[in-house]
């Protein structure tokens, strides 16, 4: 019996060049928390409904469990632990502290990624607010999520 | 930093950030399916695809030969290694108390079987496609009121008619009737409240390590409850308590069902025994939705009784609670609650129920938020509701009329609750005014609009031990806790509770750090690892965690303070009455030269040099907190809502919660409980439901299909508080993890029958999906043309 099929795949991770062999069947999201240990990426359903795997593919959200690993050669991934660069939260993060939209934590990366994915492209509140039904979370109701959403933004506009 | 969080002696009732949100935000949390121990083996569990049979073959040979695959722990193999998990709550003649890690007949879709370990969890389910099991069907039985009939099958023999528990509750049923006979009116309906699934975010999962050298298991897991957990580990492998540890590292959500140790879990341990390597198994969503146990199934056929004055005579309901395969741990519990807390903030002459847990080839219901308070509120309120439409009265005023009044508190209820503190007109009062507010002129769109109010007093903070004891629930209800100064001067809080999303990293600091006179940023929580945490038998559950485990930080943090004071008293030669600890300095009052650090006086106490004659080294105090009774919280909720005649879709317009959970801690965090609360009161009321078919496969699979609530069905909401301390928990403080939960069925339901009272005696079903509201609407003659 064969094992199953195989291939090297290189793209970008937060900005650093990565080299992997993994079976053609491997998911991005397990590529990512298992093969390069970056496990800020969750995984809530690995069925393309909950959004706590999103990352950025070339600056676009993408759900990381509906992605084969092959899918992901050449390009450049973004994931949460990008976020926070040399060690400070981003304005995106101090929202989410500052309003408390985030209890258990499990969702919040995918959110934070979806959203600076909007942010990065220049779109306004009512976008984010309109691109949050893609995320589910069991613990905040959102209510604080969307007040994080546009406090993030009102800094945006104000700075 | 705030002024408030740089303050001592202000911290509680502050909007205090939480501490541990940074490693949560930039990905820095670790969950169970983070940890990457070397060497580590995939699990897949082995579980039944059918409903009820007997495993007649089972061969795992051809599975053996795949690539990766490294052994299989066949479920006759499991038989022999493992005890019955035990019931943990047990009802008065409660037909099943344990039941086996693997049956030799399983009853329900998804049941553990046996393990798979292979190199990487797609070998490994590579591999379990491979297994051969065969079953010899049997018939089955998948509604719990077909499974009360004489032709269903018998699942159980301690249980004939698949009868686990019946027991009265309340007045005894003579004098319910008599009461109810004498009343001028009764409302009677049916209620049925559907299945849920709890549906933390983060599914459940274990990573199990064995040591042969030391012979000690550790189990990582996703748990609300790691003492708990591992008493039932040991027990059912055989080991004694001190070889098995149990660690929850940061949980993504909780809600009730992961407050158990599972047979899945034993299977897991078990596996990793023989394999002398760590084993990890991540549940998956699908698992999840067959392994995981589901919460709220329950029919009442209800009655209440009142006079043409409006006055409350009786309420009675009889409960069928579908409890699924095999009681689980907490079995008819949420039946139990839901008969007990029926009479709400209410009088009556009598009041009681009857509730009966039945078995079924489903999964095992258990602990959801709201255990049984959410349908006890739905039941309660939806008869309040159609007693003033009979009578032709204001639901508000009908509500005033027959509350308990502040001053009749404390007041002691027919199912032997002891209300404790508060004043419930006042929470409904001020809902009432609120849901009215800032509401827009209701367009002319087509669509009927009405407002609904769901008043309720929740059972919080499980609670003294000796009840425990009484209902049968084998928990302590008591928390530990160990608050010590370390020698540095910050301080270190250690748990028995285990925080999963709550911000009890935080809130429990905040205590500490009051009576410490120390910033938020000197304490830390430490917790969630039985070999450091104190002894926690109930864990984080039943809304506890801030009364009892936070009581048990205010009385040690509190002694702590009158031992720091009485050293710096001996350091300075000043009168411990005299001084006060400000920002980690502990000084005469007024005289702020007069002062040490409190580094100073923990070094001198952990040196053990210059104590005061008597004194005992070090600055470390333990508390065990076995709370003096029950604290009750309460609310009222008022939904406003939009009701299309064409679709039957509800739309929430305004949604208000008026709430009393005692003192504070952190109102940030309340609030956001409270928001998250809501949320899945509203899944339980408009979206979600388990669904089988006749043959006892669900017909749920994934998110898509079990619909939760998103950003678009949950609206920004109105949530104030009053604060009425409890009289029996150090601090004041009152549970309300589960509350927000319990109403919004109930307030969004009333809404719909005030918005189209042509369907008011049809409103008795959750969820109100759509399709169900067109179709009381189609009955009723009311539904209109696309």
């Amino acid at each position: 019996m064969t094992g199953p099929q195989t291939r090297v795949v290189r793209f970008a991770v937060n900005g650093r060049p990565v080299q992997v062999t993994t079976e053609v069947r491997t998911l991005v999201s397990d590529l990512l928390r298992h093969d390069l240990e970056l496990t800020g990426t969750h995984v809530g359903c690995e069925h393309g409904a909950c959004g706590a795997c999103t990352v950025l593919v070339d600056g676009a959200p993408m759900r990381s469990c509906l992605m084969l690993a092959p899918q992901v050669d050449g390009r450049d991934v973004r994931t949460v632990e990008g976020l926070a660069v040399g060690g400070d939260l981003d304005a995106l993060q101090e929202a989410f502290r500052s309003e408390h939209g985030l209890q258990c934590g499990f969702c919040t990366p995918g959110i934070l990624m979806t959203l600076t994915g909007e942010r990065e492209a220049g779109r306004t509140v009512e976008d984010a607010l309109a691109a949050l039904p893609g995320h589910l979370c069991r613990c905040t109701g959102y209510v604080n999520v969307r007040a994080a959403v546009r406090r993030a933004w009102s800094q945006l506009e104000g700075s | 930093m705030s002024d408030a969080m740089s303050r001592p002696g202000t911290l509680v009732g502050q909007r205090v950030l939480r501490v541990n949100d940074g490693k949560l935000l930039t990905g820095a949390g670790t969950f169970v399916d983070d940890l990457h121990l070397p060497g580590t083996l995939h699990a897949v569990v082995l579980r039944s695809p059918i409903a009820h049979g007997r495993l007649v073959a089972f061969d795992a040979a051809e599975a053996l030969t795949m690539p990766g695959v490294v052994d299989v722990l066949a479920p006759e193999e499991a038989r022999d290694a493992t005890r019955p998990l035990r019931c943990v709550w047990l009802m008065p003649g409660q037909g099943q108390v344990d039941y086996p890690v693997v049956p030799r007949v399983v009853r329900h879709v998804g049941q553990a079987l046996g393990v798979l370990l292979a190199t990487s969890v797609a070998a490994a389910e590579d591999g379990a496609e491979r297994v051969r099991m065969e079953f010899e069907e049997l018939p089955c039985v998948v509604d719990v009121e077909a499974a009360l009939g004489d032709a269903a099958p018998q699942l159980d023999p301690g249980c004939p008619g698949n009868v686990a528990v019946d027991l009265p509750r309340g007045d005894p049923p003579d004098a319910v009737e008599a009461a109810i006979a004498r009343a001028d009116h009764v409302v009677a309906m049916r209620f049925a409240i559907q299945r849920l699934a709890g549906s933390p975010l983060e599914a459940r999962g274990v990573v199990a390590s064995w040591s042969p050298a030391t012979g000690e298991l550790t189990m990582w897991s996703s748990t609300q409850v790691p003492h708990h957990a591992r008493d039932h580990l040991a027990g059912a492998l055989g080991l004694a308590l001190d070889r098995v540890r149990v660690v929850a590292p940061d949980v993504g959500g909780g809600f009730g069902p992961k407050d158990h140790l599972y047979a899945d879990e034993v299977l897991v341990c078990l596996a990793a025994m023989r394999a002398r390597v760590p084993v990890k198994w991540i549940e998956d969503r699908r698992e999840a939705f067959t392994a995981t146990v589901h919460g709220r199934e329950q029919i009442h056929e209800a009655r209440l009784a009142f006079d043409d004055d409006g006055r409350f005579v009786a309420l009675h309901s009889d409960v069928l609670a579908d409890l699924g395969a095999h009681p689980s741990n907490v079995g008819a519990g949420p039946a139990f609650v839901a008969t007990g807390m029926l009479e709400g903030p209410y009088r009556f002459d009598s009041s009681g129920g009857r509730v009966r847990g039945v078995l079924t080839n489903k999964t095992p219901a258990g602990a959801y938020r709201g255990f049984g308070m959410q349908q006890a509120a739905w039941v309660r309120e939806r008869l309040v509701d159609e007693a003033a439409r009979t009578l032709g009265a204001d639901p508000a005023e009908l509500r005033r009329r027959n509350m308990i009044r502040a001053d009749e508190l404390p007041y002691t209820t027919h199912t032997h609750q002891n209300y404790d503190s508060g004043d419930y007109a006042a929470a409904l009062e001020r809902a009432t005014e609120l849901v009215g507010e800032g509401l827009p002129a209701a367009p002319d769109d087509g669509r009927r609009r009405g407002v609904g109010l769901c008043s309720y007093v929740e059972f919080t903070g499980l609670g003294p031990s000796a009840v425990q004891e009484i209902v049968g629930f084998a928990l302590g209800g008591y928390e530990t806790a160990v608050v010590r100064v370390e020698p540095d001067g910050r301080a270190t809080v250690l748990t028995g509770v285990s925080p999963h999303g709550q911000g009890l990293e935080t809130s429990l600091a905040q205590l500490a750090a009051d009576a410490l006179g120390l910033p938020i940023t000197d304490v830390r929580v430490v917790h969630g690892d039985t070999a450091t945490a104190p002894y926690s038998a109930a864990g984080t559950i039943a809304s506890r965690s801030m009364t009892v485990g936070g009581g048990a930080v205010v009385r040690a943090a509190g002694r702590l303070r009158v031992k720091i004071l009485d050293l710096a008293g001996h350091l300075l030669e000043a009168a411990p009455g005299d001084l006060e600890i400000i920002q980690g300095v502990v000084q005469v009052r007024g005289s702020p030269t007069a002062a040490v650090p409190l580094r100073t006086v923990a070094e001198k106490a952990w040196l053990a040099w210059g104590l005061p004659p008597g004194m005992a080294p070090g600055l470390e105090e333990k508390d065990l907190h076995d709370p003096q009774d029950i604290s009750y919280s309460y609310a009222t909720h008022a939904a406003a809502v939009a009701v299309d005649l064409a679709t039957g879709r509800i739309e929430i317009e305004r949604y208000v919660v008026v709430h009393d959970c005692g003192v504070i801690v952190n109102p940030m965090i309340v609030d956001g409980q409270t928001h998250g609360g809501v949320a899945q009161g509203i899944g339980n009321a408009l979206l979600e439901t388990l669904v089988y078919d006749d043959v006892g496969q669900p017909r749920i699979a994934t998110f898509h299909d079990y619909v939760l609530p998103g950003t678009g069905e949950v609206p920004d909401m109105v949530v104030e508080h009053t604060q009425t301390p409890s009289p029996f928990i150090p601090g004041g403080m009152k549970g309300m993890g589960e509350g927000g939960t319990i109403a919004p069925a109930a307030a969004i339901g009333n809404a719909l029958a005030n918005a189209v009272p042509e369907i008011a005696h049809l409103v008795t079903e959750t969820p109100m999906t759509p399709a169900r509201v067109w179709g009381w609407l189609d009955a009723a003659g009311v539904a209109t043309d696309w």
